[in-house]
């Protein structure tokens, strides 16, 4: 008898044991709440530094206490694992209630898994009047509408006022009729802000390009596509036709746009190459903040970013018109999104539309750095940047906004991932000097590009 | 009142036996085998998580061998193990001989040498990243100090690949530890006799030592082959998942992850991950069939 009891715990004993070991499922079974739980997963994009969390936290406090039905939480998710910890919710059946914020390229990375909001905006006769209009029109796809928008980010040229005044050069101009502030002068600045160790800039003849200590222009934190689209192609950002089914990479103007990047890191020198690139990704440093870089192109998010604490003075300029006599100003978008796969897409729009209302959209577009995509809010938003980022010309971020890149930079093509890396690849061959012919480079990934368009075509049912 | 015929003693022990290791075998085809049989059925299949598997017969091993990608990272791939293994193991291999000296003090050097490889490969790649640092680094500026002007190292296309073998040779360790136990175990009586015969120090280690330490080799030899092809982690975080510059990190492993979790080619990229083990299981046979002819078990008769 006491050998049987004895085996019967022991078994006991196993089995809980096992039940334990598996049971990370049985946390999920919880005993229902009257609140149904929006989980909101971040970590797409921006959103994960410490102060970011902080913020996203009292933002779920301000919503938990002002609804009775819904509750929502941050789930913050480290960047770099965001592909593969959406993809396993997913797989698994557990897919959060709302993503983002998302950006134009997320969207399109993760695009056969979003719900269309279209049904929701019609039944809810959402008046989208209010947004800017590009910002609709980022999230707009011919089946479906991917979210309400957050925010937008325009892009601009972001300049050291030390480094032009030491060189002796006017800052670039606000005027965004000026029609002198092109390619040609954007070069011409940067060479002339460009210096080597013993002080002489990249126009002297006893330059040497061997020792430089400061660039006169940066552009590597984008992207083929987002560093070519303003260079006036006629499909602008996308390097495809309208119906996705032809490569177009090597258009006339996308080689014309990295042949000049290329001239620039390896003939004039005014750009650095992966080297100098890769020894400020491993001291942790952007392009900007060290005071070595005369221009930086980037977005509005590099205000949050990158505009504290610098050791000059700064200040943003219109991006140059482009060859063709246009202004190209690449733009990235921010919205959240609902998986098809959530359980609660009902109450996940009501939070989508709540973080987007014109009450609070400002508060988080402050937590992520972006420009509210409603106009009602542009006054109140232009009095919380004067606060933030003082001395800078906010017109230039606004007006901005009127010379985006569409089609888009980062907006969906078929085989999204595997075309941006095929780009990207060209671009890197670029900057690491392994390849300085742009010719060359944008006929071999056309030729890539278009055979993985062929095969995507030749598989679909 | 009847009782049940009595398991006989061995029987109840088997019994047992299975019922403490139940956990362990359960873990194993729920966790191992389970995802590798779905593994192979997804190899049939176009998956792209979001929607269910649709059966497409050998399509994904056929275009496989179309791939430009797949080839290119598999020529990184044995690149890499053509260089980084034999070197390793040589490498490793020198250390231990010199850890196995008695001379003072040989515990703390035993400890620094095996210290980096309790270091998780992440940190390993971070660390390492801060000295390839063309601009930054702390090996160009060395290299500058004896005339030679250092690369771009992760920068360069061409250094990339060698920087990682030289990265590899860092975390040798646990080889170390497992040689040099081999070595301490080779029986000292042997040298005493070598001595006696007059054998210098060189033919005492070609005769004696590098024989009686074969077993060892080989167990060090199969896996780190099975380590340099499944290599992933240290070039996913130093090119951020590119395999960049110019793709000429664009490991096997690396380019298997991205059709998976970048491109959502599930069951392409499960295709790739059984094709990697048929390349690995080949290579390792052909390294069990090899072992016959240097291989030396002492105690073993040859031919049995």
């Amino acid at each position: 008898m006491k050998n049987k009891l004895f085996k019967l715990f022991t078994l006991f004993a196993m089995a809980s044991m096992l039940l334990a070991a598996c049971g990370g499922g049985a946390a999920a079974t919880q005993a229902p709440t009257e609140k149904v739980k929006v989980v909101i997963f971040v970590g797409m994009g921006t959103g994960t530094d410490p102060d970011q969390v902080d913020a996203q936290n009292k933002l779920a406090e301000k919503f938990n206490s002002t609804h009775d039905n819904i509750e929502i939480e941050f789930l913050i998710v480290p960047h770099e694992e965001y592909a593969t910890r959406y993809l396993a919710m997913l797989s698994g059946g557990n897919a959060p209630q709302l993503v983002g914020p998302n950006g134009i390229s997320t969207v399109a990375e993760f695009f056969d898994t979003w719900e269309d909001v279209t049904p929701y905006i019609e039944a809810d006769k959402l008046d989208l009047s209010d947004f800017y209009g590009p910002a609709v029109e980022l999230n707009t796809y011919p089946d479906k509408n991917t979210g309400l928008p957050l925010g937008l980010y325009p892009s601009y040229i972001y300049y050291n006022k030390d480094l032009f005044d030491a060189a002796g050069l006017d800052y670039p101009t606000h005027d965004f009729d000026d029609k002198s502030w092109n390619m040609d002068k954007l070069r011409e600045y940067a060479m002339k802000l460009t210096v080597d160790k013993n002080g002489k800039n990249a126009t002297d003849p006893d330059f040497d390009p061997e020792n430089i200590v400061q660039y006169g222009y940066d552009d590597s934190w984008d992207s083929m596509r987002g560093t070519l689209a303003d260079w006036g192609a006629e499909n602008v950002g996308r390097p495809t036709t309208s119906d996705y089914k032809t490569a177009v990479a090597d258009s006339p103007e996308w080689i014309q746009g990295l042949q000049w990047l290329s001239d620039g890191i390896w003939k004039d020198h005014f750009i650095g190459s992966a080297e100098v690139q890769a020894g400020r990704d491993s001291a942790g440093v952007d392009p900007f903040g060290p005071g070595t870089t005369g221009m930086f192109y980037s977005h509005t998010w590099f205000l949050a970013e990158g505009l504290h604490d610098l050791s000059f003075s700064a200040d943003i300029a219109p991006f140059p018109f482009n060859p063709k006599g246009d202004r190209i100003s690449r733009i990235d978008a921010d919205n959240f999104t609902i998986p098809k796969d959530a359980q609660h897409k009902q109450e996940a729009w009501e939070v989508m539309k709540w973080l987007t209302s014109p009450e609070i959209i400002v508060d988080v577009c402050r937590i992520y750095g972006c420009i509210p995509a409603r106009k009602s809010v542009q006054a109140t938003f232009l009095e919380q940047l004067k606060t933030d980022y003082p001395g800078i010309d906010y017109d230039v971020i606004f007006k901005s906004i009127d010379y985006l890149d569409k089609p888009n930079n980062e907006e969906w093509i078929p085989e999204w991932g595997k075309i941006e890396d095929a780009l990207n690849n060209g671009l890197s061959l670029v900057y690491s000097g392994e390849e300085t012919d742009a010719k060359k480079v944008l006929t071999d990934s056309n030729a890539e590009v278009q055979k993985i368009l062929d095969e995507y075509w030749a598989a679909q049912p | 009142m009847n009782s049940s015929p009595r398991l006989s003693l061995a029987r109840r022990e088997s019994l047992w036996a299975y019922a403490f290791i139940s956990p362990w075998i359960l873990g194993f085809i729920i966790f191992t085998i389970g995802p590798m049989l779905a593994s192979l059925f997804f190899s049939f299949t176009e998956y792209n998580i979001v929607d269910s598997p649709r059966w497409i017969g050998l399509t994904n091993y056929i275009n496989l061998f179309h791939d430009q990608l797949f080839w290119h990272s598999l020529g990184i791939t044995f690149k890499y193990a053509v260089i980084a293994l034999p070197l390793g193991l040589v490498f490793s291999y020198l250390i231990a001989v010199l850890l196995n000296q008695k001379i003072r003090g040989i515990n703390i050097w035993r400890t620094v040498y095996f210290l980096p490889s309790v270091i998780a490969g992440v940190a390993v790649a971070l660390l390492w990243g801060r000295i390839f640092d063309p601009k930054f680094g702390i090996l160009n500026p060395l290299l500058e100090q004896v005339g030679i002007k250092g690369p771009g190292w992760l920068a360069d296309p061409q250094w990339a690949v060698p920087a990682l073998v030289i990265m590899s040779l860092w975390s040798v360790g646990g080889n170390v530890i497992i040689y040099l136990a081999g070595l301490q175990g080779v029986p000292t009586e042997l040298y005493d006799a070598a001595k006696v015969d007059g054998a210098t120090a060189w033919q005492r280690f070609r005769y004696i030592t590098l024989p009686m330490t074969t077993p060892v080799i080989f167990y060090n030899l199969i896996l780190g082959l099975i380590g340099t092809f499944q290599y992933f982690t240290e070039v996913y975080v130093l090119t951020n998942g590119t395999g960049n510059p110019a793709r000429s990190t664009l490991f096997y492993n690396l380019y298997l992850y991205q059709n998976a979790f970048r491109y959502f080619h599930m069951g392409y990229a499960s295709t790739m991950a059984w094709v990697l083990f048929l390349i690995v299981l080949a290579f390792t046979l052909l390294i069990f069939r090899s072992s016959d002819a240097w291989v030396y078990y002492e105690g073993q008769l040859r031919g049995r």
